[in-house]
């Protein structure tokens, strides 16, 4: 078997916080193969940010404790440093972040900070870099782009931010691509044409790509495997059709089900009694047993 | 035809969009809400679906009078609102409102139950009134009061802080009730729960809802009529199942089409339409949808559609006026 792209075993991120220590993400295996997409799904402090930022070495070191083995094409992540980790962020590994607008430089055109990403990963001259921008503005179809690369981020509209926000993380040719919930704050028509352009420049680009969201129906439409988190667990994994169709785990089902989408208008929702748990105060045992309507 | 519990009739506002200078006057302007009518019948649940920008919220915001309008009337029950201290004060009794940020809309430094009781303090409900009805209403959105009366809105959780924000707007017993994305920040188990109990609250307390969302599945779940905004106005209007079946105007059709299929075997393979919404400070000429419009024609850059009848949905579009002279209309007679 080919080594996979992303190798995660037994990931554990444990937070301090004045609460005292909190484990965020509680020994998550996962693997993705070259090419594949994974949609993480799930509900607000399931961990699947968490997982993403500690995947890209950005989450503060004081206070973070990362354990278990995360290998990214074959590499130890957690061992690199000084040099290595920067060649690493942004380059074999990117982001694209929920907020286009807080996740770009405000004082910057977009051409001047996809030519620096470009300058700093690929050691080329300006002009060079430049170019490779204009480029990176073509493939995510911002329309004229050549004028848009003189544009700061306040001067573009949301949808067109985010474009401009995976051109830049794209611009260093990534192996791996983390898209952090990169469409719900979009309109509804905004945010179908960010996904099939993902889902284009991840066929043509070959990369893989971790793509977290809390909407089923966005898993569904870009991923081939996804991941259910649950209290920072991992709930349940498998191809899109196999999770979204077929739900083995309780939480999914219940998830599936508490969703509006086919159910006839006014019906009673499934909904899942309670709320997620407190991660300073978690239950013994399995972490969905105190909500599972099969639990004893 | 019986007399809606809520009325709006041609509502118009907008806002000043910066200033020339010190003393300058303004000649740009953000057309929040032009021309928007709209009936809710005694009972009923009105959606309203839209992008950011369409004036879904400023419409909400003008109906609860915390915005005052340019021109265009409210009636509450048939009857004029007269914006006096003493006719507003009794309005406000009659319509409620639940807003998106649970947090943002409670005062951090009163209970739970100071909350719910404060409006009806102030209305002059006797204290041990109020209080008994807060904590009867906080035991009917599920929030137990031994428990939960006496938390600050900080100790509880983000569903819990809503469910206070509905049993809030009950505890003066109003006719209507107006929620703005009330549901969008929940998470989706949490969303449910909080559907299912609006459903159990307009029962018993005999409520019509006027329901603002982006959510479009949340929409036509919760909604007997759904009313589409975009850029400021009423583009479609009618009975949720006929517009979610057949959307008449192209902007609902593609709104509709742009939501995520939930089935990896049907995906979405091209995007409705193109582009973003246009912003509401310069408005394109004509038909508002006309620059992202597959159909769009000279006609509709020159003349703006007016509201026809289709079926039982309402819709402002050219397409839908046999009369309007669209040539794509033309073309198909022949």
């Amino acid at each position: 078997m080919t080594e996979p792209l992303l190798d995660l075993e037994n990931l554990t991120v444990r937070f301090r916080t004045p609460r005292g220590e909190i484990t965020a993400v509680d020994r998550l295996s996962l693997q993705l193969a070259r090419g594949e997409v994974l949609g993480l799904i799930g509900e607000s402090g399931s961990g699947k940010s968490v997982t993403l930022r500690a995947l890209l070495r950005i989450l503060p070191e004081k206070r973070t404790a990362i354990s278990g083995g995360m290998r990214v094409n074959g590499r130890d992540v957690l061992g690199l440093k000084g040099r290595g980790l920067r060649a690493y962020r942004g380059g074999t590994v990117s982001m694209v972040f929920q907020e286009p607008a807080t996740a770009l430089d405000p004082v910057f055109t977009i051409g001047q900070q996809i030519s620096q990403a470009v300058m700093a990963h690929k050691g080329c001259s300006k002009t060079d870099a430049m170019k490779r921008a204009l480029e990176m503005l073509e493939l995510v179809k911002i329309p004229s782009a050549a004028s848009r690369l003189g544009s700061y981020p306040h001067e573009m509209s949301g949808g067109m931010r985010q474009r401009a926000m995976i051109a830049l993380a794209l611009s260093t040719s990534p192996d791996l691509l983390l898209a952090d919930e990169p469409t719900t704050a979009l309109d509804a028509t905004v945010q179908i044409q960010v996904i099939l352009l993902l889902r284009e420049l991840q066929k043509e680009l070959g990369m893989g790509v971790i793509f977290v969201t809390h909407d089923v129906g966005v898993a569904a439409e870009i991923s081939d495997r996804v991941a259910v988190m649950y209290a920072g667990r991992l709930a349940e994994t498998g191809t899109a059709r196999q999770v979204l169709g077929l739900p083995r785990h309780p939480y999914t089902q219940g998830l599936l089900a508490s969703s509006v989408q086919g159910l006839e208008p006014g019906a009673r929702i499934g909904a899942i009694p309670g709320m997620p748990p407190d991660l300073a105060q978690m239950p013994p045992g399995c972490a969905f047993a105190p909500r599972c309507a099969l639990g004893r | 035809m019986t007399t809606p519990v809520l009325e709006t009739l041609n509502l118009e506002k907008r806002f000043p969009a910066g200033s020339k200078g010190l003393f300058g006057k303004t000649d740009r302007w953000v057309n929040a809400v032009s021309d928007v009518s709209l009936r809710l019948a005694e009972g009923e649940t009105l959606g309203i679906v839209g992008e950011s920008g369409c004036g879904k919220s400023t419409t909400a915001r003008l109906i609860m009078d915390l915005v005052t309008p340019d021109s265009g009337e409210i009636l509450f029950d048939g009857q004029q609102l007269h914006r006096d201290r003493a006719n507003l004060r009794a309005y406000r009794r009659n319509v409620q409102m639940v807003f998106q940020d649970s947090s943002a809309s409670l005062n951090p430094r009163l209970t739970l139950e100071q909350s719910v009781m404060f409006a009806p303090v102030q209305h002059g409900v006797p204290r041990a009134e109020a209080r008994a009805r807060a904590r009867e209403l906080l035991e009917q959105v599920g929030l137990d009061p031994a428990r939960f009366a006496g938390r600050y809105p900080h100790e509880v959780s983000g569903g819990q802080r809503q469910r206070v924000n509905i049993a809030r707007a009950l505890a003066l017993r109003p006719r209507v009730v107006i929620f703005d994305e009330a549901v969008s920040a929940l998470d989706k188990s949490v969303e449910a729960q909080v559907l299912n109990l609006l459903a159990d609250l307009k029962e018993a307390y005999k409520l019509s809802y006027i329901f603002i969302s982006h959510d479009l599945n949340v929409v036509r779940h919760i909604s007997d009529r759904v009313l589409v905004m975009y850029l400021g106005q009423v583009i479609e209007e009618g009975p949720a199942a006929d517009l979610y079946a057949h959307p008449r105007h192209p902007y609902t059709q593609a709104l509709l089409a742009s939501m995520p299929s939930h089935d990896p075997d049907r995906r979405t393979t091209a995007p409705p339409i193109t582009g973003d919404p246009p912003s509401p400070i310069d408005l394109p000429p004509g038909c508002r949808f006309a620059p992202r419009c597959a159909f769009a024609s000279d006609l509709c850059t020159a003349r703006a559609p007016l509201p026809v009848a289709a079926g039982r949905q309402t819709v402002a579009c050219h397409l839908a006026d046999p009369a309007s002279g669209h040539p794509l209309l033309n073309g198909a007679k022949t």
